[in-house]
């Protein structure tokens, strides 16, 4: 509990309503993508840098540690209120401070969400390359938080490439910038790059420059389905090596074809055992070629092959992947999401490993894919009620993680690694790696006030 | 007398690899400083024993690829990392290759493109510049708008910490976000972090088409104003490059005036009209000569012009003020700078990446190059950017006039520098003061 005289603090700093203390409103803000759940001191939400200072001065006064929230959809248990802590929750910083078109850059507070950046960015004829599939909801401070990806990474990388530049207020309440409005802002290290998919534990975000590009000119949608899922990949390898880069390879296994089609309707064969979903974009006269190349190599081995021919056709697609994580809940009522990634050239062995973890521990996955970039979502099936299964999925979850690095990959390619997978990373990480970890997080937070106990233990 | 035990780095390396006669050495150094030895290890744990040797007895230590910055290693170690110049892989499957750091820039980019694979990257300095080098410099260069700044490219490393342990991470997945991002906050360190010592780099595929357009201008007002005509019709070529009068004469013998390069590469089919569009928009903006160069040879020719006035600039960073402004702005930033240089036809040097609205203006002898840099960070503020770096990021807290935010940045930069090297051994020369 936090004291009358803090809470009255709280209050004069952001305002009444910006303050939540009762049981009901603190019990959502206590959890996030994952079934971890935790419970705050407190919920403050600042609308301005200076109001984050005065909360960061008085929460080390207090000696309260503060935990900072987007949207809360992260799949780390980044958001989750682990010690005594406040979360400090940057969904009323939305203010979009400038689209600036003519310079490739927008200047925007953390809490904006994705895709009202986008809709914005739109009318302008502009995009924000990072589109994670949760964009309706999350927040831009939380996709550089986590790093996000999407399902554009193999051509336009992942959110660490489009910040330029931040305004980041410091455990010691002091504000610095990093960056700036272009790639030449660096003071001396890369400090930008190293608060990306930092989670929160560096710095609190409150303003962010990003790079945005034009949408464009042309985009072409196909979609191959296949027998297996090892033909999917083989056809990933195929464009790979044809010199083709793809915005998008995006895969669903047989168990998920038939769960998003209960949902959308697509028309999606739910005898098909792999649907791959490929998009490449660029200029009108370059499309065709490329279509061409990508029907002829996806032909050698899918069951079909189309490509997209309205607008609508490429809506129904995406609205398939989309509602991908959601779709399984029909099938049973708690899913657990993974996120490896192994080098391509074995993506066909970690669809051959999701399957025997899923054979040796008696469990249902299913399997979303950016299949470009070798990054795997298993989806584990099961009813979190049931105590024992629980305990199996863990246990499956650990062996997929297992399995990654085993292929030379990693535990998380765009999810994070909060508090899920901690307990992991010293598998992925020899001792001096995770020792470089803590010494950059003693050099920002050397009394562990932000986002205590994730990623990392001091 | 110096600390250096000489017939201890011979065990380490081998008496032909550890060089003490200045006349030998002076061909591995630049710069004023004194080192007491040139040492050429061979390979990781040779750096590692060096490192360790030097802890021992707080020796100074300043690494190079085929040249060490001698500032700040008088009495020191210089060690050059030329003999650790192998490709260790080259994997196609995942467009990836696992390299050595003393390899050069320019050889890498031989063997990758032997290979039908592509490393965008630009060389720092064409004849000296190492793979290592350009991942401890990680700058950005005119390919970026495109291809991404070099850090894009890295996806792991091994290094020798300055306490000489031994460091990997990273693997060759292209989405990773396991722990913290240490792997590209190394990029741009200058190897105050630590040593590469194996660099595992990211590939693409070669692009399908190369094409580019030249064309002179009698008015570097007129050249730069053709790139706001391409922006607003929404072309972005792959680089959009302008070099003043007296440097063009370098890139391309015999220029008369500006030279403009757009180089256009990918466009297999679109790259014959955007080519057209690019002609068309510099001799109705008033180029002259203006030309598609679709051959291979004059295209490389063109290209390697480009990069050799790039290299002669950045090989004199203490005699040019970098900054960056809104690609848009450009026009402005120039009337502008002119206002305070005089002619800018007639300057020593200026060259313009104009996808990036980056600027590098090499300067007249005697010149106060703070002072300037000052000016210009004014004026490229108020056009939405500021001189490049550390330099300008103290010019700009001054702007702001804010003490405050620049004794964090750098006080944060010096805890970051010392928990890594708490003896303060690696490369001393390098500052993180401005
Ligand atoms: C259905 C669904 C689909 C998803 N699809 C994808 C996908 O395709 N790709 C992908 O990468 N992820 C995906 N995710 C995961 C998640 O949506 C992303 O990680 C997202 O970027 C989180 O944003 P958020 O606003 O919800 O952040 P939160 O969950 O609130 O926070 C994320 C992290 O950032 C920190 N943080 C937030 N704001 C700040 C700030 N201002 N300053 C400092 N730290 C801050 C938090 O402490 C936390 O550690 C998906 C999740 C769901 C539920």
């Amino acid at each position: 509990m936090l004291s009358q005289a803090v809470v009255k603090r709280l209050k004069e700093i952001v305002g009444e309503k910006n303050v939540v203390t009762d049981k009901v409103g603190l019990l959502t803000y206590g959890y996030d993508g994952t079934l971890l759940s935790g419970e705050a001191l407190g919920v403050v939400s600042p609308t301005t840098t200076e109001q984050v200072v005065e909360i960061v001065k008085l929460m080390n006064e207090q000696d309260i540690k503060l935990v900072p929230r987007g949207a809360g959809t992260n799949e780390s248990g980044g958001t989750i209120p682990s010690e005594k802590s406040v979360v400090i929750s940057f969904t009323k910083m939305t203010k979009i401070h400038e689209i600036d078109t003519e310079n490739f850059v927008a200047v925007v507070e953390p809490g904006v969400i994705n895709f009202d950046l986008q809709v914005e960015l739109a009318k302008k004829n502009f995009y924000f390359p990072p589109d994670p599939s949760s964009f309706k909801a999350s927040t831009i401070g939380g996709n550089l938080g986590e790093c996000s990806g999407g399902p554009k990474c193999f051509k336009y990388g992942v959110t660490r490439d489009y910040m330029l530049g931040l305004e980041v207020v410091l455990p010691n309440g002091k504000v610095i910038q990093t960056g700036g409005r272009n790639f030449q802002s660096e003071p001396g290290y890369d400090l930008t790059r190293i608060i990306v998919g930092s989670e929160g534990i560096l710095g609190l975000v409150t303003k962010v420059f990003v790079r945005i590009l034009p949408i464009p000119r042309a985009k072409k949608t196909m979609l191959a389905l296949y027998d297996k899922v090892e033909d999917a990949s083989q056809t990933v390898a195929d464009i790979v090596a044809a010199g083709i880069i793809p915005t998008t390879l995006e895969l669903m296994d047989n168990l998920l074809i038939n769960t998003t089609e209960d949902f959308t309707h697509a028309g999606l064969p739910r005898d098909a055992g792999a649907v791959l979903i490929i998009e490449v974009d660029g200029y009108p006269e370059d499309m065709d070629g490329q279509v061409k190349t990508i029907g002829e190599i996806a032909s050698k081995i899918a069951k079909e092959f189309k490509v997209a021919q309205t607008a609508v056709e490429v809506d129904q697609i995406w609205t398939s992947r989309r509602s991908a994580f959601g779709s399984v809940a029909r099938v049973r009522p708690s899913y657990g999401v993974n996120d490896i990634t192994v080098p391509r050239s074995n993506f066909p062995k970690a669809i051959g490993g999701v399957l025997k973890v899923a054979k040796d521990f008696g469990v249902t996955i299913g399997v979303v894919a950016h299949a470009g970039d070798g990054n795997l979502h298993p989806l584990i099936l099961f009813d979190q009620r049931n105590k024992e299964e629980t305990e199996t999925v863990h246990a499956a979850e650990q062996a997929l993680c297992m399995m990654a690095l085993d292929l030379e990959g990693t535990i998380s390619g765009e999810h994070g690694i909060g508090l899920v997978k901690k307990k992991y990373l010293d598998k992925e990480f020899t001792p001096a790696a995770m020792e470089a970890f803590r010494k950059i997080k003693r050099s920002f937070d050397p009394s562990n006030r932000f986002n205590p106990g994730k990623i990392i233990d001091l | 007398m110096s600390d250096v035990n000489i017939s201890k780095l011979k065990g380490i390396v081998g008496d032909a690899y550890v060089i003490d006669s200045p006349s030998e050495m002076a061909k591995y150094l630049k710069g004023q400083g004194k080192p007491a030895v040139v040492v050429l290890p061979a390979s990781t744990s040779e750096v590692s024993s060096i490192v360790k040797l030097a802890n021992e007895k707080n020796v100074k230590l300043g690494v190079g690829g085929a040249v060490v910055d001698t500032q700040g290693i008088t009495g020191g170690i210089a060690m050059v990392m030329s003999r650790m110049n192998r490709i260790l892989e080259m994997d196609h499957l995942n467009l990836v290759a696992v390299v050595e750091p003393g390899l050069l820039h320019k050889d890498f980019i031989l063997k990758v493109a032997e290979a039908g694979l592509n490393f965008p990257p630009e060389p720092y300095v064409i004849e000296t510049s190492s793979v290592g080098g350009c991942f401890a410099i990680g700058d950005s260069d005119s390919k970026s708008f495109e291809y991404g700044p070099t850090r894009t490219f890295l996806l792991g490393f091994e290094m020798v910490l300055p306490t000489g342990e031994i460091l990997e991470i990273g693997n060759k997945c292209i989405k990773n976000v396991s722990g913290l991002d240490f792997i590209h906050f190394a990029v741009g360190s200058q190897g105050t972090f630590g040593i590469f010592t194996k660099l595992l780099v990211k590939l693409l595929p070669v692009p399908e088409a190369k094409k580019a357009v030249i064309g002179t201008f009698a008015s570097m007002h007129k050249a730069n104003a053709t790139f706001n005509t391409l922006i607003k019709r929404n072309v972005h070529p792959t680089r959009m490059n302008l070099i003043n009068a007296s440097l063009a004469k370098i890139a391309k013998p015999g220029t008369e005036g500006q030279l403009v390069i757009i180089d256009l590469q990918g466009f297999k089919e679109s790259g014959k009209n955007i080519a057209n569009e690019v002609a068309s928009v510099l001799t109705l903006g008033g180029g002259s000569d203006v030309k598609i160069i679709e051959e291979g040879a004059e295209y490389d020719q063109v290209i390697n012009g480009w990069l050799k006035v790039r290299a002669e600039l950045n090989a004199k960073p203490s005699e040019i003020v970098e900054f960056v402004v809104g690609p848009m702005k450009m026009p402005q930033a120039l009337s502008q700078l002119e206002a305070q240089t005089g002619d800018l036809g007639a300057y020593p040097g200026i060259i313009v990446e104009g996808l990036l609205g980056y600027v590098c203006l090499a300067l007249p002898e005697g010149t106060d190059k703070l002072a300037l840099a000052r000016k210009v960070n004014k004026l490229a503020m108020s056009l939405g950017g500021n001189v490049k770096g550390l330099l300008g990021h103290k010019l700009k807290a001054e702007v702001y006039n804010d003490a405050e935010m620049w004794k964090q940045t750098t006080s944060l930069l010096s805890e970051l520098r010392q928990q890594f090297d708490p003896k303060g051994i690696l490369n001393p020369g390098v500052s993180l003061e401005a």
